[in-house]
C-alpha cells in the first residue's frame, strides 16, 4: 500500500474554480446581450456572424496547436470567449468573411504569436476589431439593417441605400454632437437596448446585468468597469457632452466590463488596475471627441494594454511597512 | 459581536464538523516509540542515553547547549533499542531514540509550580519552559522559553493565545480550549509573567462559537486584563502576523517578529501542556491531534504519546475504508505529506490527515487573472515570483520581496491554471536564502 502515497506540496486543498470554468461562465454572461442581438436584427443579420466569428477562433486556434505541433488548447474555452466578444463588436449583416478574418487576425496575430493563452499582450478580440476597422472602415461603419426599432434621426444616415441606418456615434461624427438628441428618450432607449449599435453592444442593461453575474461568481472585480467609467465620464464632462450618453453608446459599457477586464491584458496589481482603467476611459472619449473614428473603445483600451508590463511594476504597500 | 480579521485572505471549506463535536481519546501506550532527536525549528539534540539504558516517562533523554533547542522527554518507561536513522514527517529521515515500553508505569515528574505565579521571577518561569520541553504545538515548533526572552530594548505589552485554528479538518485546539480551558489559563499566566506582557488576548475564529462563549466568563478570573477576541473565520487568520493584525492592528515588519512590535503569540495547545506542567509536573511528553480525512475508519481527536508511529495510530483507529493515497501531517493547507506510515508523531504534529484521492488540480499556463494578488495575505505577486522562480531569476524574486511569503498557500489554493506556486516560492526563498549565506551571488 505504501508505494501508492502520493507525494506533493502544499496546498493539498484546490479551489473548485478553473480556467474553463471562468471561461464559460463569461460565454454565459455574454448571452442576453447576445440573444437581444439576435432579436434586435434577426437571426440572418446577427445570428449568422457571430457563429461564424466563434468557429473561426476556434478553428484557427486548433489549426495553429496542430500546425505548431502544440498541445490542442480549445479545450480551455478561451477561443470560445474571443469569437463571442469579436462577433458581438461586428456591425450586423456584415460580409461573412469579416468574422472569420477577423477570429483569424484575433487568435494567430493576437494571442498565439504570442505564445497562446495568458502570453498576450493585446486583447485578441480588440486585435481583430483593429484590423477589420482599419482595412475595411466602410463596411464596419455601415448598418445594413433597418431594425424594428430605428433611431429617429435616420434620415441622417447614408442615403444611398435604403437598408442602412445609423448608429448614435456614427451621427456625432457625421452630423454634429447636438443631432443625435432630436431622438426622444435617447438615454432611455440606449439604456435597454433599442438603438441599432453593433450586434452585442446595444443595450448597456444587459450587459451590466451580465457583468453583474460575472461579480457574484467572483469572476472580475468592479474595479476596472468604475474606473473606465470614470475616465470616459471625466473627457465627456470636459467636451461638454452628457456623460450617460457617452456610457451608453456604442461599445462602452462592453468595453468596460467584457474588454478591460480581460485578464491576460490587464494589470495585476490594484493601482496599476485603477491607472490602466481610466487611461482606457479617457482615451476611449478623447478618441470619440477629437479623434476620427466615431468609436474609441477599441483603440483606448488596446492603447493601454501596451502600458500593462509597465503598470504591473507599481506594486503594492509592503507588508509590515507603514507608509510614512 | 464585531469580528475581527486582516484584509485579503480565503475563505474554505473547513471541514471542521467530522471531529470537533468528538472529546479528546487516550490513545494506549504503544510497543514502542521513536523520537527524533530535531522535533522544533532550531539546534538539534545531542542525546542522553545510550543503547540499552532504562528510562522512565518523564525522564529528560535529550538536549542541546545551544538557546533555540528544547529538550526531549521520554513519553513512557522502557529500555532505549537504538539511537538510529529513523523516516521523519519533515526532514525524510533524522537520528532517533527508539524507546521499546517495558510496561511498568515508572516515572519522573517535575516539582509544579506553587499557586501564585504572579510572584514567581520571570527568569525561573523562563527556565521552567526551557526544562519542560515546550514548542509551538500549532505546528511550527519554535521553543517557547526563547518566545519569551524578549531583548531588553523590545518590551512587552501584549500576549495573545492563539486558538485560531484556520486550518481545515484540525479541530485539536477546539478540543483543547473547550476541555483544559483551566490548565491553559494557568499556562497563559505563566507566560504572560514571563515575558511581562500587561494584557492578554485569545483569538479564536468565530466558527469555534462555543470555545468563545466558554472562554468568555473563565478570564474574568485571571490576575491581568484578557479579552477573548471572535475572529472572523477567514485564511491565514491563525499565521502570527495576521493574528497581530486583526487583533491590535500593527504589522510586523519584513523578516521581524511579533517581538519587534510587542508581542508575544503562541498556540493554545502549549498553553494547556505548560499550565498542566505546573500543576502536575509533566513535561512535553504527548499532545492532542486530529486524525480525519474521508479514507479513516475512526476519526477524532486524541491525546497521544509522542513518537507514537503512524501505523500505530491508524491501527487505532481501526484501519481504513479505503486505501489512502495521501497522507498529510498538519492540515492541507500547509501539511506534508508523508511517504510512509513508519513515521512518528512529533511536537510539531497538529494532526494526520487520510485521503483516498491525490487531490490535484489540472495545471493550464496563467492566465494573470489576478486571484492570487488579491487573495495573498503578505500583499506579494505570487503570479510573479513563481514565474521569477521557473525561471531561476532570484534575484529579482528576492527584490519582489519573495522572503516575505509566509507559504500559507492561499495563491495556489485560488489558482484557477493549478500552478504550483507554493512549491515555487519556497523553492526562489531557499535559494535566495542559500546565495545569501554563501555571501552575495
Amino acid at each position: 500500500m505504501e508505494e501508492r502515497l502520493v507525494v506533493s506540496s502544499p496546498p493539498h486543498m484546490k479551489s473548485a474554480v478553473t480556467v474553463p470554468w471562468i471561461m464559460q461562465q463569461v460565454v454565459f454572461a455574454l448571452l442576453p446581450a447576445a440573444i437581444w442581438g439576435v432579436v434586435f436584427f434577426g437571426v440572418r443579420w446577427a445570428l449568422l456572424p457571430l457563429v461564424l466569428s466563434v468557429l473561426a477562433c476556434v478553428g484557427f486556434e486548433a489549426l495553429d496547436c496542430i500546425l505548431f505541433r502544440r498541445p490542442l488548447t480549445i479545450g480551455d474555452w478561451s477561443a470560445v470567449v474571443t469569437g463571442m466578444l469579436l462577433g458581438l463588436s461586428l456591425p450586423p449583416g456584415c460580409p461573412f468573411w469579416i468574422p472569420i478574418v477577423g477570429g483569424g487576425v484575433a487568435i494567430l496575430l493576437g494571442k498565439q504569436m504570442f505564445g497562446g493563452i495568458g502570453q498576450n499582450v493585446f486583447n485578441p478580440a480588440l486585435v481583430g476589431r483593429a484590423v477589420l476597422l482599419v482595412s475595411w472602415p466602410k463596411i464596419m461603419a455601415t448598418w445594413y439593417v433597418r431594425p424594428p426599432f430605428a433611431l429617429g434621426v435616420t434620415s441622417y444616415a447614408t442615403p444611398v441605400d435604403v437598408v442602412t441606418s445609423a448608429t448614435p456615434l456614427g451621427i456625432v461624427k457625421a452630423y454634429g454632437y447636438t443631432s443625435v438628441w432630436e431622438t426622444p428618450n435617447l438615454l432611455f432607449r440606449l439604456f435597454v437596448g433599442l438603438v441599432p449599435g453593433c450586434i452585442g453592444e446595444i443595450s448597456a442593461l444587459l450587459l451590466l446585468l451580465g457583468f453583474a453575474y460575472l461579480l457574484f461568481r467572483g469572476i472580475v472585480q468592479w474595479d476596472i468597469p468604475l474606473f473606465y467609467a470614470l475616465g470616459l465620464v471625466a473627457v465627456a464632462v470636459v467636451a461638454r457632452q452628457n456623460p450617460l450618453f457617452h456610457l451608453f453608446a456604442g461599445g462602452a459599457i462592453m468595453g468596460a466590463c467584457f474588454m478591460a477586464t480581460d485578464y491576460t491584458t490587464s494589470p495585476m496589481t490594484p493601482k496599476g488596475r485603477l491607472i490602466f482603467a481610466f487611461g482606457a476611459g479617457a482615451l476611449t472619449g478623447i478618441i470619440r471627441w477629437l479623434g476620427g473614428y466615431p468609436e474609441g473603445v477599441t483603440f483606448g483600451i488596446l492603447t493601454m494594454n501596451a502600458l500593462v508590463p509597465l503598470l504591473d511594476r507599481i506594486l503594492p504597500q509592503r507588508f509590515g511597512v507603514k507608509k510614512v | 459581536m464585531k469580528l475581527r480579521t486582516f484584509p485579503q485572505g480565503v475563505f474554505l471549506p473547513h471541514h471542521k464538523e467530522d471531529t470537533a463535536h468528538l472529546p479528546i481519546v487516550r490513545v494506549p501506550l504503544p510497543q514502542g516509540v521513536v523520537l527524533p532527536l530535531i522535533q522544533h525549528t532550531g539546534a538539534p539534540l545531542k542525546p542522553l542515553v545510550k543503547k540499552g539504558d532504562g528510562v522512565k516517562r518523564g525522564q529528560k533523554i535529550a538536549d542541546a547547549e545551544a538557546f533555540v533547542a528544547a529538550p526531549l522527554h521520554a513519553p513512557l518507561s522502557g529500555k532505549v533499542t537504538g539511537i538510529e536513522e529513523w523516516a521523519h514527517p519533515t526532514l525524510g529521515k533524522f537520528q532517533a531514540v527508539v524507546i521499546e515500553n517495558d510496561g511498568s508505569s515508572e516515572e519522573m515528574r517535575y516539582d509544579p509550580l506553587p499557586e501564585d505565579i504572579e510572584r514567581l521571577d520571570p527568569e525561573s518561569l523562563r527556565l521552567f519552559v526551557r526544562e519542560g520541553g515546550f514548542v509551538g504545538l500549532g505546528g511550527a515548533a519554535f521553543p517557547t522559553h526563547v518566545k519569551l526572552s524578549p531583548p531588553k530594548d523590545k518590551p512587552i505589552d501584549s500576549f495573545i493565545l492563539n486558538g485560531a485554528e484556520c486550518e481545515p479538518y484540525l479541530t485539536c485546539d477546539h478540543r483543547v480550549m473547550l476541555e483544559r480551558a483551566e490548565d491553559m489559563l494557568l499556562g497563559l499566566r505563566i507566560m504572560v509573567r514571563a515575558c511581562g506582557a500587561k494584557k492578554a488576548y485569545i483569538g479564536i475564529e468565530d466558527n469555534k462559537r462555543d470555545c468563545i462563549d466558554h472562554l468568555a466568563p473563565l478570564v474574568r478570573d485571571l490576575p491581568f486584563p484578557t479579552e477573548v477576541v471572535p475572529l472572523r473565520t477567514k485564511y491565514p487568520q491563525g499565521s502570527e502576523k495576521h493574528l497581530i493584525l486583526a487583533i491590535l492592528g500593527r504589522e510586523v515588519p519584513p523578516g521581524g517578529l511579533p517581538l519587534d512590535v510587542g508581542v508575544v503569540v503562541n498556540n493554545v495547545q502549549t498553553a494547556a501542556a505548560l499550565g498542566r506542567m505546573a500543576k502536575e509536573g509533566i513535561p512535553l511528553i504527548e499532545r492532542v491531534i486530529t486524525l480525519s480525512g474521508d479514507c479513516l475508519k475512526k476519526r477524532g481527536n486524541f491525546e497521544v504519546p509522542l513518537g507514537m508511529l503512524l501505523e500505530d495510530l491508524a491501527a487505532f483507529c481501526e484501519g481504513f475504508i479505503t486505501p489512502p493515497r495521501k497522507i498529510i501531517m498538519g492540515g492541507p493547507m500547509t501539511g506534508i505529506t508523508q511517504a510512509t506510515l513508519a513515521v512518528p508523531v512529533i511536537k510539531g504534529t497538529s494532526g494526520f490527515l487520510f485521503f483516498s484521492r491525490p487531490l490535484a488540480k489540472r495545471e493550464y499556463p496563467c492566465i494573470r487573472c489576478g486571484r492570487c494578488v488579491a487573495h495573498c495575505p503578505m500583499r506579494l505577486l505570487p503570479y510573479l515570483l513563481g514565474r521569477l522562480a521557473e525561471e531561476g531569476l532570484f534575484a529579482e524574486a528576492e527584490a519582489n520581496r519573495v522572503l516575505d511569503c509566509i507559504e500559507c498557500g492561499s495563491c495556489a489554493y485560488v489558482c484557477p491554471a493549478g500552478i504550483a506556486l507554493v512549491h515555487l516560492l519556497k523553492l526562489a526563498k531557499f535559494e535566495v536564502m542559500r546565495r545569501r549565506k554563501r555571501g552575495g551571488k
